[in-house]
């Protein structure tokens, strides 16, 4: 298990993490570039130095600012691939991956045979001989990882390991990656700043905002759940933090946002809630309708925007209070008009909300 | 004929520039040309087996190749040193390094008897342990040290500077120490720099005359070296300096053709940056 408390000031970015993985787990850790997490994975491999705070991983310490202590990078057991994977220009990839074997003084031909073994594992290993300027960007990758994988190590560090790859090779990695790493007893902590990404890998999921992180749970809750903006839009889903304000017997609520005002169905309990709404549920219309949906607003359409793989669906940015995103199909696109512009009325019924604390 | 019009200014700068090029060029030619066409081949061949030239050209040989090896043994820690750390009195350290490189030889050599001679600080200790400098071939080899050392010393520093850093960190985390780092990462990525740096010394050491002549003497067979037997050579047979000139200038020429330019594509592909973007 890793635990991990880390605090660290440089120039005017402030980290302050608190992180625990079980072994054998993968936390992903998502957010924007500059929020932090490259630099929480140097203070992990111990590449740079927290300024307080204190690494364990499985009951070894690695980094005490109380007791002063600090293991070198190279006396921890780790593996760390980046986000341009560093392969050694000078080796053949085979010596590349037996590097840190050899460095540990094991014998030469042992090096060897395990370094094979690893390249193996990956599918790479007719690449043995070649030069890492003769490879591509997925083979490299490969090869990185074979060459963190070969040490064994306790605790897997992967920094935006498929970012330098094109979609196709990335997909067919990602499902091989995910598949090493389950075979494995490593901690291992993945970056990335893909929603995406985070979702198709993550089965515990840290969103990282400006040296801290924000939210922290299993992909379902980050779906259901968000707590911020930034998760939201991350998401897909519209959210909104405010109070309650009224509730009746029927078991609706209103609630207040910055915003302006929704209909909910009355979760109970204290008046401080977030809001989501999943922007499927919204419909859109024309004329002002007058079905059952609770929540009408009406508002000009800002932005049009057809969705990954094909366009099929399409996200409507409203200028409403409060501004909602709706996702529709390109038939409901082209049977309404829509158009940037356009003054449009949005409904959603409170059931098709969901509200937490 | 429909041309095209360069401005007069325009041709004026050019011409310009063309003529300066020229002269540097016949500057630095011409010597050259002078010592290669003063002597048919054969009168060449035949000075070349004059016992001065030979008892020369090999103390030459054997002292520059010493004071390379010295150059590199005590000059790779401190370039590694100073590419890598900081410490109190780096400046200091570093005005010392560069120092040989703009001091006078003859002062250099002069400073050099001063501290190791017989009356000297270090020479009355070296005189107790039965080792005398001056006047020795190894006398030269010192006077050679330490005119070739900042040769040597500012390339690989630079070399080993230029080493990404993403290397050192990946060697680090793949657990290896900071000796195997060096030996495996920092030295063959920098090798080019290192190689070039260690031609630039050996070349200085080899036509190394100032601080020879005024530390280690002119004595024919232990401390005449090829440059101070090509001065007296002049006043006595003129043959035979310009056979040891052209010797020189070849050995020269070899070294920087054969260990500058040669290394980049010697080792790994000059473009094998390991780059994936």
């Amino acid at each position: 298990m890793l635990q991990a408390t880390l605090a660290r000031r440089q120039g005017g970015f402030e980290l302050e993490v608190e992180l625990e993985v079980e072994a054998g787990r993968t936390l992903v850790l998502v957010g924007e570039s500059g929020s932090g997490k490259t630099t929480l994975l140097r203070l992990l491999a111990g590449l740079a130095t927290p300024k307080q705070g204190r690494i364990e991983l499985g009951g070894e310490t690695w980094f005490d600012s109380a007791g002063g202590l600090q293991l070198p990078a190279s006396g921890r057991s780790l593996g760390y691939v980046t986000q341009d994977y560093a392969l050694f220009p000078h080796l053949t990839v085979q010596q590349n991956v037996a590097f840190g074997l050899r460095a540990q003084g094991l014998g030469a031909s042992l090096s060897r045979e395990r370094a094979r073994e690893s390249l193996a594992q990956l599918g790479v290993e007719e690449l043995a001989p070649r030069r890492p300027a003769d490879l591509s960007g997925g083979q490299q990758q490969r090869v990185a990882l074979a060459r963190a994988l070969v040490l064994e190590p306790r605790l897997l560090l992967l920094d935006e390991p498929l970012s330098a790859l094109d979609l196709q090779t990335r997909r067919t990695i990602r499902a091989e990656l995910r598949r090493i790493l389950t075979t494995r007893s490593c901690v291992t902590v993945y970056v990335t700043h893909s929603p995406l990404e985070a979702m198709a890998f993550g089965e515990q999921i840290a969103v990282m905002e400006s040296g801290r992180i924000t939210q922290i749970g299993s992909r379902d809750d980050l779906l259901r759940h968000p707590r911020s903006r930034y998760v939201a839009e991350f998401m897909g889903v519209n959210l909104f933090q405010g109070r309650i304000v009224s509730r009746d017997a029927t078991g609706m609520a209103r609630v207040k946002t910055v915003e302006g005002e929704l209909s909910v169905v009355d979760p109970g309990g204290e008046a401080e809630v977030y809001v989501a709404v999943n922007p499927r549920e919204i419909a859109l219309f024309l004329e002002p309708p007058t079905g059952s949906a609770q929540n009408l607003f009406s508002g000009p359409v800002t932005e049009l925007l057809p969705e990954p793989p094909n366009g099929e669906r399409v996200r409507v940015s409203l200028g409403t209070h409060p501004p909602l995103v709706a996702e529709v199909t390109r038939q409901a696109v082209g049977a309404l008009g829509l158009r940037e512009g356009l003054l449009v009325h949005a409904a959603f019924k409170a059931t098709g909300i969901t509200t937490y604390r | 004929m429909t041309g095209v019009r360069v401005p007069v200014r325009q041709l004026a700068l050019r011409s310009g520039v063309g003529i300066l090029l020229g002269m540097l060029l016949i500057l630095l030619a011409l010597p050259l040309l002078s010592v290669l066409l003063r002597v048919t081949p054969a009168t060449l061949i035949d000075r070349l087996h004059q016992p001065v030239v030979i008892q020369a050209l090999k103390l030459s040989l054997i002292a520059s190749a010493a004071a390379t090896l010295v150059v590199v043994l005590l000059g790779l820690p401190a370039a590694y040193l100073l590419a890598t750390r900081r410490f109190p009195g780096k400046r200091v350290v570093e005005v010392l390094v560069d120092l040989p490189m703009v001091l006078p030889p003859t002062v250099a050599g002069f400073a050099l008897l001063l501290a190791f001679g017989r009356a000297g600080l270090a020479g009355h200790v070296l005189h107790w342990f039965g080792v005398s400098l001056p006047f020795t071939t190894l006398g030269v080899v010192v006077a050679q040290v330490f005119m070739a050392i900042p040769f040597f010393i500012s390339p690989a520093r630079a070399g080993l500077a230029s080493v990404e850093r993403r290397y050192l960190d990946a060697a680090s985390t793949l657990r290896a120490s900071e000796a195997y780092t060096f030996f495996h990462v920092m030295l063959p990525l920098s090798l080019p720099s290192l190689l070039a740096g260690t031609a630039m010394a050996w070349a200085r050491a080899l036509g190394e005359f100032g601080a020879t002549i005024t530390f280690a003497g002119n004595l024919p067979g232990v401390t005449q070296t090829m440059p101070l037997a090509v001065y007296v050579e002049m006043q006595n047979d003129l043959d035979s300096a310009v056979a040891l000139s052209v010797l020189l200038l070849v050995m020269s020429f070899t070294l920087l053709v054969g260990l500058r330019y040669a290394p980049g594509g010697l080792f790994w592909k000059a473009d094998a940056s390991g780059d994936a973007r």
